[in-house]
């Protein structure tokens, strides 16, 4: 190849690169978000060390601020496994919002509803199983869309988020609403409320459970296996005889129930109540979570909580050095921008005009 | 990839390095201080801080509601200095009717507030949770209504006789209205109001009505049309609803909610605008007359001084003109009608001495006739009022008996355009 006709800079798959090195570029990714933080801290007028002192000691301090974090881990966590069969799938399921809220709203109409006529544990497990099936409903319509007539499932997904956090919109305003005119949906009655358990709502124990279940279910059994080789080829899984359609809408399913008991456990557990808002951007978080975890159940576990670190320290970072609250965001986004970006460099390399050498070799 | 490696932790390293130079600087007067409540003789003479925790649903850029909550923690700060009491302020911005705020109420109890102030509606169920565990800490939320039964002795409500400030309003509104009937401008059945509300809720029914009743006080003819957008805060929709309300052939508009593209729109078809929350004079000053703002730092300044003196205060606040809680923004001379500001003068005095019922049942009819009944509160938690008669010595007794609005009566002459919020 000529000199001249080459790009300045070009990207080449990389073979297998070994373990050590990877760890060592995610671990680089990592300090390089920490700086690329203090930089912001520095520019705000802050001293990074004490910044980044505050928000560990906000996050994991005291353990009230240890139930914080866990709260906020927890369904970012159980939609991250709830995306994960997707995703393994190569099925693009950016619906879980949705999926998460069509739970909520399941689980609530049980619990405003039937609080009186059940008693305690049998109202929760139906409203469990109520969330469950109303998200995997939900869920399963841009499957069947997509196995029947091959829709794209990603604006799909998408658009079916929208549609449910209407529909809530207008449970809040009308039906379900408490005192007229204040947009609110009463809070549950105590029935419907989970059980703390060390002082934080028993959520946390279900998605442990899950996390364990889904990496059993994925690697494991038949059904995982068929989602791995539809993910890998859809027409090696045809030729395999797997009815492919028949996978998608199943999977798809078992995902959307996934977020549905997540829209369970935080209408329940945290907020009491339903809302618009209950699933809180999750659904999105969650898609980075399952990607950083490159799908495995065991690794989300600790991204979740990272997240959830990162949130709950920046939220202390906000009231006790008065930065604004935007840096919450601002600095999630840079570990996840870091995070994530690295991921690139383990599997691409970058070759720079010139250094034929390396091509060569 | 090694090389970059390295020169990357080598730069993070000296921005540490930097950093840690940095430390001896003033920075370190951010760093939480424990001891609150703590006395420190100050040249003799003792100061007491206390530390407040607000919790806002907004931030200030909002120009409306949260801001107007800033300007009393600002106005407050200022006026207890005066007295030797401190305030050590702890915000949180953009907060959610969610159990974000449950966090949130968490969050500021332990940082060490002694007093934690709510400041949105939807914000209190959260903060329920949380003020059982912290029994020492004074808990606030403003504008709802659960301290009376709940059984805590340190949650509180507080709101202001907004009301009062609506009535003013109208008295400006009808009096443009009724000099505009005299000098031929209009005939008297043109003289109608178009009024941009939120929901259908309490607080904004009972505003609109005694916005209404203000007035009809001044100008007999008048009547009004409400147009509910839905939100509490949507520029667009605002304006939109305040453009349809004009195209219906409103030629005054005023408004429940928090953005000025109503004031802009009334400016735009060549209406008149009253507003709400802040001076909106400066966006649309050939149209905006007045607008009305509760003062929170009246009720600031009783509950933060009750606290650093170690006193009890009120569970369920509600003062009007009476303590200066309910303000007027400046009247716009230019354009008002003639001797505007004597009567509002005169208005103001009869509603601070209690001369005039904003509610008086004379005043005003419900489908035709005289209302004689009407219930306040709800105490089974059916959302249907079902005790405390409220009209009594011939009017309708808003905030009296708790300081969240009751009033939702339809009168006659306000017609609601729809009322699906």
């Amino acid at each position: 190849m000529h000199e001249s006709n080459t790009p300045l800079i070009r990207l080449a798959k990389r073979d297998a690169m070994p373990k050590g090195q990877v760890w060592a570029i995610r671990g680089a990714s990592f300090l390089v978000a920490i700086v690329i933080s203090a930089l912001i801290f520095l520019v705000l007028g802050n001293n990074p060390l004490s910044a980044f002192g505050t928000m560990v000691a906000g996050s994991l301090g005291k353990p009230t601020a240890i139930r914080q974090t866990v709260k906020i881990a927890v369904p970012l966590l159980g939609t991250a496994l709830a995306i994960a069969p997707c995703f393994k799938m190569r099925f693009w399921n950016i619906g879980a919002e949705g999926q998460i809220t069509a739970g909520a709203v399941g689980a609530s109409y049980f619990a405003l509803f039937w609080a009186d006529k059940l008693p305690g544990p049998v109202l929760l497990i139906v409203m469990a199983l109520a969330g469950a099936v109303c998200g995997g409903l939900w869920a399963l319509v841009p499957a069947f869309f997509k196995a029947r007539w091959g829709t794209n499932e990603t604006l799909f997904t998408l658009m079916m988020n929208y549609i449910i956090i209407g529909v809530v919109k207008w449970l809040q305003g009308g039906p379900w609403e408490g005192r007229p005119g204040s947009q609110i949906i009463p809070q549950f009655d105590s029935a419907a409320v989970l059980p703390k358990v060390l002082g934080v709502h028993c959520g946390w124990i279900i998605v442990l459970i899950l996390t364990v279940a889904m990496f059993f279910y994925m690697k494991y059994t038949k059904q995982g296996y068929e989602i791995a080789v539809i993910g890998e080829s859809e027409n090696t899984a045809r030729y395999a005889g797997m009815n492919v359609g028949r996978i998608i809408m199943r999977t798809m399913f078992l995902s959307g129930a996934v977020a549905g008991l997540m829209g369970f456990v935080v209408a329940s557990g945290a907020d009491n109540t339903l809302h618009s808002g209950v699933a809180a951007n999750v659904g999105f978080t969650a898609i980075t979570v399952a990607w950083l975890a490159q799908l495995n159940p065991f690794a989300m576990v600790g991204i979740s909580v990272l997240l959830g670190v990162l949130d709950k320290g920046a939220d202390t970072l906000q009231t006790q050095l008065n930065v604004p609250a935007s840096i919450s965001d601002i600095i999630t986004g840079i570990f996840l921008f870091c995070m994530l970006g690295c991921e690139f460099f383990i599997n691409y390399r970058l070759i720079f005009r010139g250094s034929h050498k390396e091509v060569a070799k | 990839m090694k090389k970059r490696l390295l020169a990357m932790l080598l730069a993070g390293a000296m921005i540490f390095a930097l950093a840690a130079c940095g430390n001896d600087t003033a920075d370190t007067t951010s760093t939480p201080t424990a001891g609150t409540n703590a006395e420190t003789p100050d040249d003799g003479t003792e100061t007491k801080t206390v530390k407040v925790g607000l919790i806002c649903i907004g931030d200030e850029n909002d120009q409306g509601y949260t801001y107007n909550f800033i300007r009393g923690k600002e106005a407050v700060t200022e006026a207890l200095a005066a007295k030797g009491i401190t305030v050590d302020w702890q915000v949180k911005w953009n907060i959610g009717e969610d159990s974000t705020c449950e966090d949130a109420n968490i969050e500021l109890a332990e940082a060490g507030c002694d007093l934690i102030i709510n400041n949105s509606y939807g914000f209190e169920p959260y903060m329920l949770k949380v003020a059982p565990d912290y029994p020492n800490i004074e808990f606030i939320a403003c504008t709802n209504q659960a301290s009376w039964t709940d059984d805590l002795p340190n949650t509180h409500n507080a709101f202001a006789n907004i009301y009062e400030g609506r009535y003013l309003a109208g008295v400006v509104a009808g009096m443009k209205l009724q000099e505009m009937i005299d000098s031929g401008e209009i005939t008297a059945d043109q003289a109608i109001i178009g009024y941009v509300g939120a929901y259908s809720f309490a607080e904004v029914i009972s505003g609109f009505t005694a916005y209404y009743l203000g007035a009809k006080s001044v100008c007999p003819s008048v009547t009004m049309k409400v147009q509910f957008v839905g939100s509490w805060s949507d520029a667009s929709a605002e304006g939109n609803a305040a453009q349809a309300l004009c195209d219906a052939g409103c030629i005054m508009i005023s408004q429940h909610s928090d953005n000025t593209t109503p004031a802009t729109a009334a400016q735009n078809n060549g209406a008149f605008h009253t507003g709400y929350n802040n001076d909106m004079i400066s966006v649309a000053p050939d149209s905006s007359l007045i607008g009305t703002r509760i003062d929170w730092s009246v009720y600031f300044e009783y509950a933060i001084e009750a606290v650093a003196n170690g006193e009890e205060f009120d569970q369920d606040w509600c003062h009007g003109m009476d303590e200066g809680a309910v303000v007027m923004t400046p009247l716009n001379e230019d354009i008002a009608a003639a001797g505007t500001a004597e009567k509002l003068a005169e208005v103001e005095e009869a509603i601070r001495s209690g001369e005039l019922q904003v509610f008086d049942t004379s005043t005003f009819t419900v489908g035709g006739a005289e209302l004689t009944t009407c219930l306040a509160l709800d105490t089974d938690g059916d959302f249907v009022a079902d005790s405390e008669e409220a009209v009594f010595d011939g009017a309708f007794h808003e905030s009296y008996f708790q300081s969240a609005p009751y009033f939702t009566v339809q009168i006659d002459g306000i017609e609601w355009l729809n009322s699906a919020y």
